[in-house]
């Protein structure tokens, strides 16, 4: 009886979460203009909100509890009810707290980001939004708030991405990021679709409680996995659907930080854990996940070896990272693949305000080329993005080198090769982020007198997020610790309400003996520190450069060409279908529509001119006219 | 009952301001009368009664049209009180006439007798004949009022002989011994002949097709005052007393004149729209445009005993309500330019965005185009037509309200497409108030027109 009582004045809070950036974006798009300066701290109050209210419900729900509620009938439609509610689990929670704590560092960095932007209020109220829909996304208790939510985030992911209108690059990048991940959404679509029509319901809970008459890779429930997962792939910038990602960099870079690297590009890993056990169920799409997680992550990784942007690196490894966790999912273990979601959020985060201060500092240079020696100058900045790329090399203690060893180990137990390619792929991300930092921060300063001289540290707005970010890029794996350490994986055992159903029907393998691990522990510390002796001796001893894109040759020339992907699906989608379109312009619409279509209008218009003709002005014809009328009616009358 | 008795008052009131040399108080005594009349009116509410020994009778039907009517009223004398300022000699001459046009059109929607129908028509044609030339020294005025006078005496002989006639096969005029008559058995050719004139009679009044040829020449003659108080109240008014008509004789009607119906709705859709596309002046346009809309309520017509009053009270409200707020627009664009021609549009958009976006939302509310009235308007009515079969009826109806997009677009583009004249468009308080509160009751009946339709 307590219980439901505690559970029922947690739903005030629980709506208020959604309702303060929602709020927020109301406020900056009505008064915008008036609040000036201003919008960007209201802007950051409503996610500071929203950030309390979720840690209020953090410690509110105990145990397994879950807080499950309607807010009104949404759809009703024969026997499909859907409603608009709203499900704080424990998976929920994790993911309203790095959302709305990371979003709100995000906030606060952006108003000393982007102060001096004729657009600011424009920006914190899409801002906003984003992390309204963000938030429908992670709440939601069905698949239909969900995809509100999941569309909506891609709208402000394309208003954001091409913030800056004027320049028509951004402008194309933009629409380039919406129309992926509309082919990635029609997947999600149809397996909708596929849910209504075998079980009747989108309700997660309904759904994966009349998921226990179902046989193991039975063909529905891999078909709509595997729909699901097309979906997954557009959002989180897998293989095929990837390159939208990197030229989504063109947004401001609190943008990038936020959205397409520690929320946004996460959607589709916490879609699949919302319905692990539909996964689960479906070992076929497991598999075939794997393949394309490990493939993305080594194929990103190696793309960013030769990139010389200082955000283009960061967003290839973020692809590499997600491939990352695709891979996990793929490998069975969920609650591993969520754990590197919340690191890679912390020290993904980081990195990207980090590049951000850098390219302040630059005054808005983004080639590493003409950087370098910047670690004097920009004290606090160096040391975060320092601890940052520690993390995200794996480096022990920082955050990354537990939940990127806890993949690994799991890999080690399930599938060798799987195993081996990723950490190939981790040992190229430690060369390629070590290379980035000693190109930016070590040497000698590469850029013009005039940048020499801009040289400054970020204001205190924008340092101390990064100092947060630091912080728990540092100590954040500490939530997991794995079982060597002799003591209890928190985030484990705080998941496992969610992930318990699935682990019944997962094949289980045994567990990895304690040597074993720290043998796994071992090799992976070992390979990241060879790739950092590495760009070591390249980048600081022999002090090469990247060479200019015009004197690169053989493969070198291939992979900072990005494979030439983009190139590829221009030739092969976007110009037959431009062909196409100017085809049908040609012949259906200029000749066939607009024949049809005028001529309709110039006939009824000739008919219009004549009829005219009949209202002569003189009243002696109208009452004729009248008149004679009523005779023939009459006349016809008599006859009926 | 009080409702007719208070409006008679109130106009006779208004002449003895005049003799009093109140002039200055006329405009806000019959806006206050008017709006005190609203709530006498509206306390009648479910209260059906019969007065003057079954002469006349209210029922809901009787209040919801009368509210109606006194409320298009009320917007009108609102503009009018603006429009008639320079003219001050004569306002109490003009707000009493109209005045008198609501007790006529009173009459209409409350008869329980042929003979009082009668009275009602007279009292509101001869008060609107006045009206139409009301510009004495307008040569066009003077023709507007004297083509309608004419015609209109026309109209009430064909309307007096086909009452003679009903009476002589009946020897009553009272409509519940005409509804008995008409239910029996036998019925006399006498009395389907004088069906078919009282039709005819009514058909003009509504200005349908081929009874219609007066309708462009007055409205675009008469002072746009009163072609905006004529297209709405006489059209609304006069449908319901129509709509009341039909009703009476249960399935008579229906049974021998649907095809007259049927086919004077076809004509009306055709000559409306299709005339209107050539028109260059905006208020023959609207002329047109209220030809083309008589013909999408008589498709409601046929077959009355089936269709619901609610629906023809919800586009009636929706076409007045666009209408006036259409005219609020225009008369101050007509005022400042000095040209009644949809070229005084010319440039609306960039001289003054909200004007601009004001009319096109009373246009396109006219067109039929969602979220505005005109659409759920039209849209019951075809719905209704469909599930009592006329499917060519609506067809003949979407197809014409297709070129009715056309037209409506005419003074659209004008505003945003055309260069723009020198002219500024200055608009008075009152037009503005008259045409935002017609706006935002537009929009919402359109988007809730469970307000309407649900009253019965």
């Amino acid at each position: 009886m307590n219980n439901t009582m505690n559970l029922l004045t947690m739903i005030t809070p629980a709506m208020m979460i959604p309702i303060f950036p929602l709020l927020g974006f109301l406020i900056l798009s009505l008064f915008g203009k008036k609040l000036g300066l201003m919008s960007g701290w209201i802007a950051s109050m409503a996610i500071l909100g929203s950030f309390l209210c979720s840690i209020n419900l953090f410690i509110g729900l105990e145990g397994d509890q879950q807080l499950n509620f309607s807010i009104f009938n949404w759809i009703n439609s024969g026997d499909l009810q859907i409603e608009f509610g709203f499900l704080i689990d424990q998976l929920s929670l994790i993911m309203l707290l790095v959302v709305t704590g990371i979003g709100f560092l995000i906030h606060l960095y952006s108003i000393g980001y982007m102060h001096h932007d004729e657009g600011f209020t424009r920006f914190f109220s899409y801002l906003n939004l984003f992390v309204f829909f963000m938030l429908l996304l992670v709440m939601g208790n069905n698949y239909a708030v969900m995809f509100i939510g999941w569309e909506g985030v891609g709208l402000c992911s394309y208003l954001l991405i091409g913030f800056w209108f004027k320049n028509p690059d951004y402008n194309n990048a933009a629409k380039k990021a919406f129309i992926m991940n509309r082919i990635g959404d029609l997947g999600f679509l149809i397996g909708i679709f596929a849910l209504i029509f075998h079980f009747g319901t989108l309700d997660f809970i309904d759904v994966q409680n009349q998921l226990t008459g179902f046989e193991s890779n039975a063909p529905i429930l891999v078909f709509i996995t595997l729909m699901l997962f097309i979906g997954a792939t557009g959002k989180s910038a897998q293989l095929p659907l990837y390159t939208w990602l990197p030229d989504a960099m063109a947004g401001p870079t609190p943008v990038s930080a936020l959205i397409h690297a520690a929320t946004m590009v996460t959607a589709g890993i916490y879609m699949i854990c919302r319905s692990n056990l539909l996964f689960a169920l479906a070992p076929y799409t497991l598999h075939i996940i794997l393949i394309v997680g490990v493939a993305t992550s080594l194929f990103a990784a190696i793309i960013g070896i030769k990139q010389n942007d200082i955000k283009k690196v960061l967003a290839y490894s973020t692809v590499s990272q997600l491939g990352l966790m695709f891979a996990a999912i793929g490998l069975g273990a969920f609650e591993s693949s969520l754990f590197h979601v919340m690191t890679h959020a912390f020290f993904k985060a980081l990195l990207f305000l980090g590049a951000g201060s850098v390219i302040h500092a630059m005054g808005g240079e983004q080639d590493i080329r003409k950087m370098g020696g910047l670690s004097k100058s920009i004290k606090i900045t160096f040391v975060t993005f320092l601890i940052a790329t520690l993390a995200i090399s794996g480096i022990f203690p920082f955050a990354g080198f537990f939940s990127k060893d806890e993949i690994l180990a799991k890999a080690f137990e399930h599938n060798l090769l799987a195993w081996a390619l990723l950490s190939i792929s981790s040992m190229i991300t430690a060369f390629y982020m070590f290379r980035l930092l000693f190109l930016v921060f070590y040497g000698q300063f590469r850029g013009t007198e005039q940048q020499a001289k801009h040289l400054h540290e970020s204001p205190i707005s924008m340092t101390f997020p990064l100092m947060v970010l630091a912080i728990l890029s540092a100590f954040g794996g500490f939530f997991g610790l794995p079982a060597v350490f002799d003591s209890t994986h928190q985030l484990n055992v705080f998941l496992a309400p969610i992930f318990n159903a699935s682990k019944l029907v997962t094949t289980e393998v045994h567990a990895l003996s304690h040597s074993q691990e720290w043998m796994l522990m071992g090799i992976a510390t070992f390979a990241a520190l060879m790739s950092i002796f590495f760009a070591f001796s390249l980048y600081i001893k022999k002090q090469q450069l990247p060479e200019n894109d015009a004197d690169l040759t053989g493969f070198s020339k291939i992979v900072a060409n990005k494979f030439y992907v983009d190139e590829f699906y221009h030739k092969v989608f976007v110009n037959p279908i431009m062909i196409i379109s100017d085809l049908l312009l040609v012949l259906v619409d200029k000749l066939i529509i607009d024949m049809v279509v005028n001529l309709t209008a110039i006939i009824v218009d000739a008919l219009g001119r004549l009829y005219r003709l009949i209202q002569t002005g003189s009243t002696g014809f109208y009452l004729i006219a009248m008149v004679l009328s009523m005779v023939i009616v009459m006349f016809i009358q008599i006859i009926l | 009952m009080n409702t007719l008795i208070y409006t008679s008052v109130l106009g006779f009131g208004l002449m003895v301001l005049e003799v009093l040399k109140l002039r200055k108080w006329i405009s806000p005594a019959i806006i206050l009368g008017l709006s005190l009349i609203f709530g006498i009116n509206i306390h009648d509410w479910n209260q059906p009664g019969s007065y003057m020994g079954n002469m006349l009778e209210i029922s809901n039907f009787t209040v919801a049209f009368n509210a109606l009517a006194i409320f298009i009223t009320l917007l009108i004398a609102m503009l009018a009180s603006e429009y008639y300022s320079d003219e001050e000699h004569h306002i109490s001459d003009y707000m009493a006439i109209m005045t008198f046009v609501l007790c006529g059109a009173q009459m209409m929607l409350g008869y329980a007798n042929l003979v009082l129908f009668f009275i009602g028509i007279e009292t509101l044609s001869i008060s609107l004949y006045a009206l139409s030339g009301s510009k004495r020294f307008d040569a066009k005025s003077n023709e507007a009022g004297f083509k309608y006078f004419l015609m209109g005496s026309f109209a009430s002989g064909f309307l007096l002989f086909g009452i003679a006639l009903m009476y002589g096969a009946t020897q009553s005029f009272d409509l519940n011994k005409l509804a008995e008559y008409a239910m029996g058995t036998s019925v006399s050719p006498l009395f389907l002949t004088g069906l078919l004139l009282v039709l005819f009679a009514l058909f003009f009044k509504v200005s349908a097709a081929p009874f219609h040829f007066w309708a462009p020449d007055v409205y675009e003659g008469a002072p746009s005052i009163i072609t905006a108080f004529m297209s709405t109240l006489v059209k609304v008014v006069g449908f319901a007393a129509f709509y009341k008509f039909l009703h009476v004789f249960g399935y008579l009607i229906p049974v021998k004149f649907d095809w007259l119906i049927t086919l004077v709705a076809i004509l009306s859709l055709v000559t409306g729209n299709l005339s209107a596309l050539a028109q260059e002046n905006f208020k023959r346009l609207m002329a047109y445009s209220g030809i083309s809309h008589a013909g999408y309520l008589l498709i409601g017509l046929v077959g009355a005993a089936a269709f619901p009053s609610s629906a023809i009270l919800y586009y009636g409200l929706g076409y007045s309500l666009s209408t006036i707020g259409a005219f609020a627009i225009a008369m101050a664009v007509f005022k400042s330019t000095g040209s009644e021609s949809i070229s005084a549009f010319n440039g609306l958009g960039k001289k003054n965005p909200v004007l601009a976006a004001c009319l096109t939302a009373t246009m396109l509310g006219l067109a039929g185009i969602p979220p505005f009235a005109g659409f759920f308007g039209k849209f019951y009515i075809f719905s209704e037509a469909i599930q009592n079969g006329h499917f060519y009826l609506v067809l003949v109806g979407i197809l014409s309200s297709m070129i009715g997009i056309y037209y409506y677009m005419k003074v659209v583009i004008a505003m945003y497409a055309k260069p723009a004249n020198e002219t500024k468009i200055e608009i008075s308080l009152t037009n503005q108030l008259v045409m935002w509160l017609c706006l935002v009751l537009v929009l919402l009946i359109g988007i809730m027109p469970s307000l309407v339709t649900g009253l019965f």
